[in-house]
């Protein structure tokens, strides 16, 4: 059964004359790495916000069609309920981490649902520790870098234990290194723990790599959806603006020029290399 | 940046920041009984003294220093009026006991500020909310009241950004008279406001997010405890308020005059 199902979704905020999300269907199995790109206003960020159903409670406005994630009907619950199975982590990490220690603030939606003092402490350290911030949890959010201050936010809602993670640009505030530490963190929650991830990224270099389900959005509606490998290698996504990998594009040159890398599309350098490096071998 | 600088709190592991918020309060409401209760300087000086252990244990003796320091303005001030209207009301001359009268009234207001500042130098942020949720506070003001401490070195931040972007556009702040140096600052209140609005929506998406409100039986994740130190601390506050009834009552206290 997917994780996350919707039909003809079409969203309109409040005093708005346009929707911002349009007839959107798209279905996300459980486990799945899933990468949502687009220009910039195309709909992501409001429809990350309808997985935990912020939209349409939070927000107001008119929400059309179905959603279902984890089973649930985000429609008739509350965003409070769909947090034990859908954790959000937004873009700005200063401004959803509330509490003096890090450690609070990662036993705050523990402490939300009422859950006893010693199993908080439990899934607090492994949260802590699968994100590698276990030995700056007594320092405030304010001492820390970007980077930490944003696996701050994915410990918090991995404390929850959730079935999917969702993240709406979560490195757009950070330097390449620390963006791929964190890019580093969610692939591995996904492979060890089976939590499917949604990631909104504009940064295809990084990310392109880890993903097995890609979805363009432009105008409030997906325009494409499925392997990455193939959408990147179209010539649609290049028009839509997509930042599409540098290996993958300089595969398609070389492939238009007649030399041939290969089936795979690559989606980072490394596969790149890789198969420059057959295709360079001395053959006898 | 530097006016916030006081308000930043460090964690710091010493006996007295590890006492139990509440009963730290006991001992600055204590201290304030005796304080009151006390009009001689001889007792109150005594009070003033007995603290200072504290401050050494804990070793904010540099900024307890300068707490004082900040009140010695009103200390003065505190001392001048009182030494005036004895000068005045007691036939425009100088006595010895009136001056230590003066003096004794100073002290207790520095012994007053002293409790309170080994209180608030001492108990973190984290905490005084901790304390205020176990003291049946609704959870709402405890939170309210540690996310202000959390955000006041952010927005301390983004006022020095504001203030520096809108200098760099030629706003001059330190120009013109009081009334026009207070209209300076309006072009960055504006922002400063504005943006504080648009991170609190954001705060507020994020609390959303996390389950705020699921159930009214919330959990935390610290609990305060009494250990060792708090009781060796309630026997001091018994021993001080027992002294002080009983010194009071049956002890004729001495005035510094009188040994000459």
């Amino acid at each position: 059964m997917a994780i996350i199902e919707t039909k003809n979704l079409t969203y309109t905020y409040p005093g708005a004359t346009k929707p911002s999300i349009v007839d959107v269907s798209i279905k996300v199995e459980k486990g799945e790495f899933v990468l949502i790109t687009g220009p910039s206003g195309c709909g992501k960020t409001t429809l990350c916000r309808t997985f935990n159903g912020l939209v349409p409670h939070f927000y107001q406005g008119e929400l059309k069609g179905e959603i279902t994630v984890a089973g649930i009907d985000t429609l008739k619950h509350h965003t409070y309920e769909m947090a034990k199975h859908v954790g959000l982590v937004f873009q700005n990490p200063e401004n959803q981490l509330f509490a003096l220690s890090i450690e609070k603030d990662v036993a705050f939606g523990l402490e939300n649902v009422g859950v006893p003092r010693e199993e908080m402490r439990r899934k607090v350290d492994w949260a802590l520790n699968q994100t590698g911030i276990y030995d700056i949890r007594e320092r405030s959010p304010h001492e820390i870098s970007g980077g930490q201050q944003q696996r701050v936010a994915i410990a918090s809602v991995l404390a929850m234990e959730p079935e999917v993670i969702v993240l709406d640009e979560p490195t757009s505030f950070l330097d390449p290194l620390s963006a791929e530490k964190i890019f580093e963190v969610i692939y591995k929650l996904n492979k060890e723990q089976g939590i499917t991830v949604i990631l909104v990224e504009h940064r295809l270099d990084l990310t392109a790599k880890y993903s097995n389900h890609l979805i363009v959005m432009d105008h409030g509606a997906v325009r494409l959806e499925g392997d990455p490998r193939k959408i990147l290698a179209s010539e649609e996504t290049r028009l839509i603006g997509v930042g599409i990998p540098k290996a993958t594009l300089l595969y398609q040159m070389l492939k238009k020029e007649g030399l041939n890398l290969g089936d795979q599309t690559p989606l980072s350098s490394e596969e790149l290399a890789d198969q420059l490096l057959e295709a360079l071998k001395p053959r006898d | 940046m530097s006016v916030f600088d006081g308000l930043r709190f460090r964690k710091v592991h010493s006996p007295i920041h590890n006492l139990d918020p509440r009963i730290k309060f006991v001992y600055v409401i204590a201290i304030f009984v005796a304080a009151i209760i006390f009009y001689q300087i001889i007792p109150l000086l005594i009070l003033f003294l007995i603290q200072i252990p504290f401050v050494l244990l804990a070793r904010v003796q540099r900024q307890w220093l300068r707490s004082l320091r900040g009140a010695a303005f009103l200390a003065t001030f505190i001392f001048v009026v009182n030494v005036a209207t004895t000068f005045f009301t007691s036939g425009y001359h100088f006595t010895a006991p009136n001056i230590e009268n003066a003096a004794a009234m100073t002290m207790r207001f520095v012994v007053l500020v002293e409790s309170f500042s080994v209180f608030f130098l001492t108990t973190s942020p984290d905490h005084l909310g901790l304390a205020l949720e176990e003291s049946r506070v609704p959870y709402e003001f405890a939170f309210a009241f540690t996310t202000a401490v959390r955000f006041v070195p952010v927005l301390a931040e983004e006022a020095q950004t504001i203030m520096d972007a809108q200098k760099a556009r030629g706003l001059e702040l330190e120009k013109g008279g009081i009334l026009k140096r207070i209209r300076n600052y309006v072009p960055v209140l504006i922002p400063l406001i504005v943006s504080a609005i648009r991170r609190s929506l954001e705060l507020a998406e994020a609390m959303e997010s996390r389950a705020w409100g699921a159930t009214k039986k919330r959990t935390n994740l610290y609990a305060l405890k009494l250990h060792k130190g708090d009781y060796a601390l309630v026997a001091i506050i018994v021993g001080i308020l027992i002294a002080t009834v009983y010194i009071r009552l049956y002890v004729p206290i001495p005035t510094i005059a009188s040994f000459f």
